[in-house]
């Protein structure tokens, strides 16, 4: 009975691949619903398509060296770790001629200026997401630290952003790595505590369309999907500056169908894809052509696309050096302890 | 001799699946795990050469010390409640007769559902325009949504929740192997029931309520999706410490160790509750 | 007593199970937020149309059954090893496996994984969430079968060995037989614990391996889709469906 059940069951998933395929490893709610099985269909492989909610849950599986993914998609500032890890192929040009359909500023990021070996995404920036109810408008990352939002308050649950926050509050840098600072930043904090609700990644969406929450720290993305849901929602990029970042598709080392990875690559590249995927799921997407042929509500949509004016106040998340690293860690358990 | 040696080679051929996994799904990952917990955090994260204490050192300081003895606390509270709840519930399972099995099985019919899903259940249950509080309004009851959630009650209520059933299924099969006889004999010397309940009954039921306090204690010292999800994030148990570790801060060593920690203390408590017994569960 | 006794339990029935009454209600809901918005089955329709679901439900059924079927007959044979004679080293581990922390448990297993993948050429899967589910569902099974033998009078077997049996054969048809309820019992126990692991299993899945709790955990992280209460609908009623039958099988 043993035996047979067993077989049954590895000849049931042996049975579910039927020629070529490929693994893929994404951010939640990155592809529309119908991406994977076009692709699936034209190019007549099947494609295994999981998707994860941090960079960590990645990072465990790959970091092995076996973990059996092709293609994933690391945030920018995890690029360079994952290069001096040996973890990432090279990405042939040649073999993605939609390549060009990337924004300008993509196609030279700072984080890997010839595109080595990676192939920005999507991007987006963290801001605040409000309900119009509150006035004036929290338009600052100052104005969460307003006690007559006491409990109707969440902060994002990520001791890079929430620092960040804090550190863009004191008008410092998203990116400072010195003590000092950073102590300061915790004393903010700690500070906001008490009003705090909660420390949400997720969760706070419905929440805020809801109306249990009135302001959240949020990401672009999903404060657009709040939006859409209840139009008496907003979302403001904080006037003392914002962090940017951006997913790019990498492929691993570890794969032994680069050239079918590359396929799929190029197949998100497209204007069309890329546009479907923009009208589905509210990301921004870093293929410049693809906003050509968006709904010009979706064009115009300044969360999702703020103007060049406003994108001057963003500041790409930098690598974490290791030090800092165990620093910032310690901060954030005496920050969730206190 | 010949029966005793006969039933010693069956008792080794019978034994042997346990002993090599136990020995190799067990024993040799905690081993890895110790390991680990000697080695330093690599640059980016994942593990690096130089051996060391330190990660044990850290352990001792004041904060995560804190952090132990709130989950102490909260695991505590957790059993209590459990123990409250879970004793009555199997004694009216015991008395119940024909029903037995099936009220049975309604406690653990919970279980099948993904427990990620019961909590998200929760979620929407105890939200400021969750149904109790939309319920209590509508009442008239209260006139602002109370704050169930993201609190160190909700947690409670989390945890109870998902260990009950671990609680209840241990006394239980004590109650269960408790003869009748006793109860009828105290009644006929006088007892009323209640307090033949308290003294006749609970003693006896004392390995149960053992064995159910350790089944609920210390996995609810380590829980961290429940405090996470019902506790918004705001506190840290040993458990968010733990995961922590090895996902945001990639610092596994430092995870390692306080795993090494966790089981140290878990073994105590284990070994302090067997030697007093002398039944044990096993 | 007996009557305030059933009200106390009537109550703690109704805290178990009312989660899961909320989330059945709300599998009707036409609307994705919870707001009720009128009464609708498209989100049980939704299920079916998700390849992703039916290939994570298979992998639960999968490995739950062989998990259950390989540690049910470890822990079977172990129990009976462990009835007339202990051993504190065995004892000890099982009773440590069972109160060890998931994540502790979930980390120790990758770490093992990983680092044998040094030698055999071999990646996460379907059979690395096997091997780690009959890791931690044994010690159920033993104590479950253990309970059940404690009842059981050694006198039987003794009376079999003097009427010229092996004791292998006194184990076979005198012990065997009489366990076999207990069997059962530790058997559902363990398809239980498998089939609802989220914590381990998460750890130690691969590309191929992904179960119907890790899907539920992602669509659930992302905001409650109603899909997800009419999985979870689904579910119960099919388990509790399953409980019911075998109620009255055995009644009979």
């Amino acid at each position: 009975m043993n035996r047979r059940v067993f077989l049954m069951g590895i000849a049931g998933a042996a049975g579910c691949a039927r020629g070529p395929r490929l693994n893929v490893y994404n951010w939640s709610n990155y592809v529309a619903p119908d991406t994977v099985s076009n692709f699936e269909r034209e190019f007549g492989v099947h494609l295994r398509y999981a998707t994860y909610e941090s960079n960590e849950e990645m990072l465990a599986k790959v970091l092995s060296g076996n973990s059996g993914w092709d293609v994933v998609f690391p945030t920018h500032n995890r690029i360079p770790p994952m290069r001096q890890y040996g973890l990432l192929a090279s990405i042939d040009h040649a073999r993605l001629p939609n390549l060009p359909n990337l924004e300008p500023r993509f196609q030279l990021p700072p984080w890997d200026p010839h595109l080595d070996n990676c192939v920005p995404y999507m991007w987006g920036a963290t801001g605040i997401a409000y309900n119009r109810s509150v006035t004036p408008p929290p338009l600052a990352w100052a104005d969460l630290w307003n006690p007559r939002l006491k409990g109707r308050l969440t902060m994002l649950d990520d001791p890079e952003e929430v620092l960040g926050a804090c550190l863009l509050k004191l008008h410092l840098s998203y990116n400072s790595t010195d003590e000092p600072s950073l102590r300061r930043a915790e004393r903010e904090a700690i500070a906001q505590k008490p009003i705090l609700r909660a420390y949400l990644n997720a969760e706070f969406r419905d929440q805020l369309v809801a109306g249990d929450l009135l302001v959240a720290h949020s990401w672009a993305t999903t404060a657009q999907q709040a939006i859409d849901a209840a139009p008496q929602l907003a979302f403001a990029y904080p006037a003392e500056g914002f962090p940017l970042y951006a997913d790019n598709a990498v492929i691993l080392r570890e794969s032994r169908r680069s050239e079918l990875a590359h396929e799929f690559i190029n197949y998100l590249l497209r204007p069309r894809v890329a546009a479907a995927i923009v009208e589905t799921s509210r990301t921004a997407t870093a293929n410049g052509a693809a906003q050509a042929l968006l709904s010009d509500a979706l064009r115009g949509n300044t969360t999702l696309f703020p103007t060049a004016e406003t994108l001057t106040r963003g500041q790409w998340i930098a690598t974490m050096p290791a030090a800092t690293q165990r620093l910032r860690d310690r901060m954030w358990t005496e920050i969730k302890s206190a | 001799m010949k029966p005793a040696s006969g039933w010693d080679r069956l008792r080794a051929w019978f034994l042997l699946p346990a002993r090599i996994w136990m020995a190799a799904l067990f024993a040799a990952p905690f081993a890895i795990v110790i390991v680990y917990s000697l080695l330093t955090r690599g640059a980016y994260g994942g593990l690096g050469q130089p051996w060391t204490l330190e990660n044990y050192q850290r352990l001792f300081d004041p904060l995560y010390l804190e952090i132990v003895l709130r989950s102490f606390l909260m695991a505590a509270a957790t059993t209590a409640v459990c123990l409250v709840l879970g004793f009555p519930l199997a004694l009216f399972i015991t008395r119940a007769g024909p029903r037995k099995n099936l009220y049975l099985q309604l406690v653990i019919l919970p279980f099948w559902t993904s427990f990620l899903v019961r909590l998200y259940a929760w979620l929407f249950l105890l939200r400021d325009t969750g149904l109790i509080n939309t319920a209590l309004q509508h009442l008239g009851l209260i006139h602002d949504p109370l704050p169930l959630l993201y609190n160190n009650g909700a947690v409670l209520l989390g945890l109870v929740y998902g260990y009950l059933p671990f609680m209840v299924l241990p006394i239980y099969a004590t109650l269960e192997r408790l003869d009748p006889a006793l109860e009828e004999a105290a009644a006929d010397l006088g007892a009323k029931p209640w307090p033949a309940l308290l003294h006749v009954v609970l003693p006896l039921t004392a390995p149960g309520l053992r064995a159910g306090s350790i089944l609920v204690f210390i996995p609810a010292l380590g829980a961290y999706l429940t405090p996470d999800l019902l506790g918004g994030g705001r506190t840290v148990m040993i458990g968010n410490l733990v995961q922590n570790q090895f996902t945001t801060a990639r610092d596994w060593p430092f995870g390692a160790a306080i795993s090494v920690g966790l089981m140290a203390l878990v073994g105590l408590i284990v070994l302090l509750m067997l030697r007093s017994e002398s039944e044990t569960l096993v | 007593m007996k009557r305030s006794l059933a009200i106390f339990a009537a109550a703690v029935y109704l805290f178990l199970h009312l989660p899961l009454a909320v989330l059945a209600i709300f599998s009707f809901n036409s609307s994705r937020f919870t707001v009720w918005q009128g009464f609708s089955l498209h989100w049980y329709a939704a299920i079916f149309q998700d390849p992703q679901l039916a290939e994570s439900a298979w992998n639960s059924v999968v490995i739950a059954l062989v998990a259950t079927i390989l540690s049910t007959a470890a822990g079977t044979l172990c129990a009976y090893g462990l009835w007339k004679r202990g051993s504190k080293l065995l004892s000890g581990s099982l009773y440590l496996s069972l109160v060890t922390p998931e994540i502790v448990m979930g980390i120790s297993l990758l770490a093992l994984f990983q680092w044998s993948f040094r030698w055999l050429h071999w990646r996460l899967g379907l059979h690395t969430v096997i091997l780690a589910h009959v890791a931690f569902s044994i010690a159920y099974v033993v104590i479950v079968v253990a309970a059940r033998l404690r009842t059981f009078s050694p006198a039987l077997e003794e009376a079999a060995l003097d009427l010229g049996a092996t004791e292998w054969q006194a184990f076979r048809y005198v012990t065997l037989p009489a366990l076999l309820p207990g069997i059962i019992a530790a058997a559902l126990l363990a398809l239980t614990v498998s089939f609802d692991d989220y914590v381990i299993t998460s750890m130690v899945a691969g590309v191929d391996s992904e179960t119907l709790p890790m899907v539920i955990y992602a669509m659930a992280r992302r905001g409650s889709s109603p899909v997800i209460n009419a999985i979870s609908a689904l579910i119960v009623v099919f388990f509790g469906a399953l409980v019911l039958i075998s109620e009255r099988v055995r009644e009979s």
